[in-house]
């Protein structure tokens, strides 16, 4: 039998397999096609303070190696997520994650306030990253400053996790990775989407209606391992990898270069069903390279700071559990 | 919330095989590893798959189609799944391109359908433009076999519907021969005069009123590209009929989860709470009066 659990941030996992923001549902509507317990945790869609009708249409384009979405976080608010879906989430045999969003820092520290002590949810991803709402600005993820000060926003309105959810539009995303640290994040979850677009030039039409929008899936893997792997060196706090993770092998390729768990979400569209089944190809992966926890290969990348650094070594579950 | 419905599955699916259909569509013919509804009971019309290969020659994300046909196979295994398809694009292309044998990703029964056609009321008129032909062939089987059971417990059967099925030319009025064997009044028209009527379904349908072959009290089911939904909107408005129409829209899961779907609703209307609906869960059909086209 190989262990596939993990510890992120105090909170024990089953396996290291989370769904991703905006593409698993609000709480567990995809219960039918992946049993929640089959899942280390479940992230809901990003939740705000007001509801938000979302981007006019179209939303979505296809490239050619991934999606384009600018969806624009539509949801219908953080009341009628208390009422409607944590109610739902009540005995559920899974970890709960709730992504929150904001406009500016205050609402941020609100949305905290509000569900910080909620016991169905146990743990909040900061959404500092969507490129989809006030013009693809991105302030949260870009000014190290600013993203510190928003996580200490939330920092003291929960005794949760925190996991900051970065953007890979940047230079140097290790400087955003320490800020977020220095404000009191948990964990990181690398990355959101990337910017980018699509035209068909004959009809000289975007594909998004906002022009610009997120690109994700298979093609932006690369970028996102290499914003994971630049994380995990920067910081101390575990990082949940994430960006056109479709197979076991991108799951356990993400946990050599410093992730601690993984998010899968343009890959569900494919097959609404692919998260179930990784389990057991991790499994099987790992059976067959003798290797019987998948903890051990947390950080094992040989990236020549291997014998240097101490903290390349796969990193001890040092947070305690919050209860 | 939106959310996938109750009996979606994901599954693999054999393609038993694969017929060109009109000019350039195909008929691809699945066999679902588990059936799709429970006790073999039919299909909804109108209800859709997304469908993909999975052996990288299909885009990642999958297309939707209608179920077309649903035709039963020898021994008790579940019924096979027929889906008529234009090819258009990429998706499209590497499904009809596939050899029988191949397994397809086959995601569904999903959407609401159209709605319960055989509630009382005036008789149906179907208006289908070209591939929008796909969700009707069920429909008239579902309002013939409701007729079937209303005459054995001795009831007032619905009316039989009236298919006016229309495209630009001969060749995309795909499978035209199969729907002249089902149970209802069938009238083509074709904007070249190829087959049938000259003109477009509209202008068929005040001809048919006009020589009293169609009556003037009818609901409308509508599918095909935007201009023609729009033209019966309008067209039913004008009488105040009612008028449903079936939406091709983009789709990036098919489930109520993407938010990529997404129809403007009319403020005020039964689905105006929300400024949009998602017409992969509370769709593909929807009433005219109540969405912007
Ligand atoms: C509920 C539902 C049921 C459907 N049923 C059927 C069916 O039974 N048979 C069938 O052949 N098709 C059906 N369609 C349409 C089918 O899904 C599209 O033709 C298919 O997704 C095209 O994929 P592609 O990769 O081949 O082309 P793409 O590359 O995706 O598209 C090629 C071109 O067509 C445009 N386009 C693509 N989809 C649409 C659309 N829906 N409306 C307008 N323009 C579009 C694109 O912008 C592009 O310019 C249905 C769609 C929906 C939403
Ligand atoms: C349709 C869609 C909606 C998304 N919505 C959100 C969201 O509400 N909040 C968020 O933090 N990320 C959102 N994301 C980003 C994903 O959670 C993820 O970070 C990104 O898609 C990269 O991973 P992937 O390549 O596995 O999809 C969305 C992505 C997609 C495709
Ligand atoms: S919500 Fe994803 S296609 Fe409808």
């Amino acid at each position: 039998m190989v262990d596939l659990s993990v510890d992120l941030a105090g909170l024990r996992l089953r396996n290291p397999l989370l769904s991703a923001s905006g593409t698993f549902g609000h709480g567990l509507e995809m219960g039918g096609f992946v049993a929640p317990e089959a899942l280390g945790a479940w992230v809901s869609k990003t939740v705000t303070l007001e509801p938000r009708h979302g981007n006019p249409a179209p939303r979505i384009a296809e490239t050619e190696a991934g999606f384009l979405n600018s969806i624009g976080l539509e949801n219908r608010g953080v009341e009628h997520y208390e009422r409607e879906v944590l109610p739902t989430l009540v005995g559920a045999d899974t970890l709960i994650v709730t992504n929150i969003g904001g406009k500016q820092l205050e609402d941020f520290a609100a949305m905290a306030e509000r569900l910080g002590e909620r016991p169905e949810i146990h743990a909040f991803e900061v959404n500092l990253s969507c490129p989809n709402v006030q013009g693809a600005k991105l302030q949260y993820s870009t000014d190290p400053d600013l993203a510190e000060r928003t996580i200490a926003s939330v920092r003291t309105k929960t005794s949760k996790p925190i996991f900051a959810k970065l953007s890979p539009n940047v230079a140097r995303i290790g400087e955003i990775a320490k800020a977020v640290e220095a404000g009191g994040a948990d964990g990181i979850t690398a990355v959101n989407t990337l910017l980018g677009m699509s035209v068909d030039w004959r009809s000289r039409r975007p594909g998004l209606a906002l022009v610009q929008g997120g690109y994700s899936g298979t093609g932006i893997k690369p970028v996102a391992l290499r914003c994971a792997w630049e994380c995990a060196r920067s910081v101390s706090i575990p990082i949940i990898g994430c960006g056109g993770i479709a197979t076991a092998d991108d799951v356990l390729e993400f946990l050599v270069a410093g992730c601690t768990a993984v998010q899968v979400g343009t890959a569900s569209f494919s097959d609404p069903g692919l998260l179930a089944g990784l389990p057991a190809q991790l499994e099987a992966l790992l059976e067959s390279a003798g290797i019987p926890r998948l903890s051990d290969l947390i950080g094992t990348i040989r990236d020549g700071r291997e014998a240097a650094s101490p903290s390349a070594s796969p990193k001890p579950a040092t947070q305690v559990a919050r209860s | 919330m939106p959310a996938p419905p109750p009996d979606a599955q994901t599954q693999l699916a054999e393609l038993i095989s694969v017929e060109p259909c009109g000019t350039d569509g195909v008929l691809l013919r699945l066999r679902p590893e588990a059936p799709v509804t429970q006790d073999g009971a039919p299909l909804a019309p109108n209800r859709f798959f997304m469908l993909r290969r999975e052996d990288g020659l299909s885009p990642a994300i999958p297309r939707p189609f209608s179920i077309y046909r649903e035709v039963p196979t020898e021994g008790d295994g579940p019924a096979d799944l027929v889906f008529l398809v234009k090819v258009i694009g990429p998706g499209t292309r590497a499904l009809a391109e596939s050899a029988p044998g191949t397994f397809l990703r086959l995601i569904g029964p999903l959407g609401l359908g159209w709605p319960d056609l055989t509630t009382p009321g005036d008789p149906w008129v179907f208006l289908a433009g070209g591939i929008g032909s796909a969700p009707f062939f069920m429909a008239v089987e579902s309002l013939t076999r409701a007729g079937d059971a209303a005459e054995e417990a001795g009831t007032e059967p619905p009316a039989a519907p009236y298919l006016l099925y229309g495209a630009a030319t001969a060749g995309l009025v795909y499978d035209v021969e199969e729907f002249a064997e089902l149970d209802c009044s069938l009238h083509v028209a074709t904007d070249d005069g190829s087959l049938g009527f000259r003109g477009n379904v509209l202008q068929l349908l005040d001809r048919l009123i006009a020589d009293g072959l169609v009556p003037e009290r009818l609901r409308i089911a509508a599918c095909g590209p935007l201009p023609m939904l729009r033209a019966a909107q309008t067209w039913a408005a004008a009488r105040d009929l009612e008028c449903w129409a079936s939406l091709e829209e983009l789709m990036g899961c098919g489930v109520g989860i993407c938010n990529g779907c997404v129809v403007e609703t009319v403020p005020g209307s039964e689905l105006g709470s929300w400024p949009n609906v998602k017409a992969c869960v509370e769709g593909p059909a929807f009433r005219c009066d109540t969405v912007v086209l």
